[in-house]
């Protein structure tokens, strides 16, 4: 593992628990990222990656443990956990573009209604944001009018817009066809070159070769690995992680 | 038929109190409608529990014991009014308003999870997401059911005719105990007027959904 210090972290989690019912979907989670960091979190399906992401900006709630941003604790609910998610961009496996709004409009939404910027400032850099990630043609259009890797890089855009300090990827490429998904793994490899701070859950193995500072491997809601992608790849020391690998290195 | 040309003096005074009763009522109605089917998805628990039993007692109870309260009981209480007018304004609304909340509610319900998720995510307050994200495409996809409820307010707006307002069935009634012997005619054209109002509703609807319906 590598060396952690707590108090250089972005986004840290302590002792995290979450249960649904019976089943304990977090268990003991301890995780630091530091800023500038990219965080890659793979796995088998069902091991709690993305309710780990999701709990991130409290979109899934916690038993016990504390989550912080920046040194902030997330706040329970209410308008100090807004402004805190505002700080946190969010990227969903579907996109989630605002259906009754144009692209333009899905981009300045946020600046303009929570952070309170001019139209005229936010339609620019707006337009801005969808010409860095290759959609701005589309503006005037409606979500459903745009195909679904150039709904992403919109979804990706919106979150930016926001000048987040970290960016989460609940498996951004998952409901995407094959010829789009690197058009979306472009944009977040950029993003990542950039130094934006990345929490990735994703089954793209070649990003979290490409782009990855580190791999965290989950399996049954914990973290089984947490390593850079040259050592989980080549060497992953526990037997679910190779047998996780194995399985898809074999098709 | 000649009795309908005869009285058309009154029938329009009876048809013009009907639309007056039917647009302030309607307006009133999709207004607290809207804010008692929010009041029903709110974090608040209050405001869940005083939206749910207003709508489960007022969908639940005929109307013409809505215009009872407003007429009778409301002024005992205290609460008078110049004009029988604003009594039946009161119980319409109150009594349409349950029915349009249903119909916004199971309108939040179709909008995807996901579309207030993204919005909480870039940090709107819970108001923001409902007002900006989720009521403007549950209204959308409700118009239909919304528009029939209208519909129904119109012809509802009879019963006023029997706690002393002229309206158009008021009008009817007045004119048929006038005019015995042609009833029927009497009440051909009050039907006529009322389908004046309500045909062009039905068609609104259709335009207006066409018009802003949402693609997914």
């Amino acid at each position: 593992m590598t060396t952690q210090v707590p108090g250089d972290a972005l986004v840290s989690l302590k002792a995290v628990n979450k249960h649904y019912g019976q089943l304990h979907v977090l268990k003991d989670i301890n995780l630091n990222v530091r800023k500038g960091e990219v965080v890659v979190v793979i796995g088998p399906s069902g091991s709690g990656k993305s309710t780990l992401c999701r709990a991130i900006n409290r979109l899934e709630t916690i038993d016990d443990g504390d989550i912080k941003i920046d040194g902030v604790e997330l706040p329970a609910e209410g308008k100090e956990l807004a402004k805190l998610r505002a700080d946190v961009g969010m990227v969903f496996q579907s996109f989630n573009l605002f259906a009754h709004k144009t692209i333009l409009e899905n981009i300045t939404l946020g600046p303009i209604k929570v952070k309170g910027v001019s139209k005229g400032e936010a339609d620019k850099d707006a337009m801005a944001l969808l010409e860095r990630v290759g959609v701005g043609q589309q503006a005037p259009k409606l979500p459903a009018q745009l195909s679904g890797g150039q709904q992403q890089r919109v979804a990706i855009a919106r979150a930016l817009a926001m000048k987040p300090k970290v960016m989460l990827f609940d498996e951004p490429t998952s409901a995407l066809d094959p010829e789009m998904i690197n058009e979306v793994l472009d944009v977040m490899v950029q993003l990542a070159k950039e130094g934006m701070t990345m929490i990735v859950v994703t089954h793209e193995m070649g990003f979290a070769r490409k782009a990855a500072d580190r791999v965290v491997f989950m399996a049954d809601g914990q973290i089984v690995e947490d390593a850079t992608p040259e050592e989980f790849f080549t060497n992953p020391k526990s037997s679910r992680a190779k047998d996780f690998l194995s399985k898809l290195l074999t098709h | 038929m000649d009795v309908i040309i005869e009285n058309l003096p009154q029938y329009w005074d009876g048809f013009l109190r009907t639309l007056f009763l039917s647009v302030v009522s309607g307006i009133i109605a999709l207004i607290f409608g809207t804010v008692l089917a929010a009041a029903r998805v709110s974090p608040i628990a209050a405001l869940r529990g005083f939206s749910m039993a207003y709508v489960e007692i007022v969908r639940n109870t005929p109307l013409t014991i809505a215009f009872f309260f407003a007429a009778v009981v409301l002024p005992r209480l205290g609460v008078t009014f110049q004009q029988f007018e604003v009594a039946a304004i009161i119980a319409l609304s109150a009594y349409t308003s349950a029915f349009i909340a249903e119909a916004v509610r199971s309108g939040v319900n179709s909008v995807p999870v996901g579309q207030a998720e993204a919005a909480r995510s870039i940090g709107m307050k819970f108001s923001q997401v409902l007002s900006l994200i989720i009521l403007p495409q549950a209204l959308r996809t409700v118009i239909p059911p919304l528009i029939n409820i209208l519909i129904a307010l119109v012809k509802n707006s009879s019963v006023a005719g029997a706690f002393y307002v002229l309206e158009l069935f008021g009008q009817g009634k007045q004119l048929a105990n006038a005019n015995g012997d042609v009833v029927m005619w009497v009440l051909v054209g009050v039907a006529f007027f009322y389908l004046l109002i309500t045909i062009p509703l039905g068609y609104l609807a259709s335009v207006v959904e066409r018009k802003v319906a949402i693609a997914r």
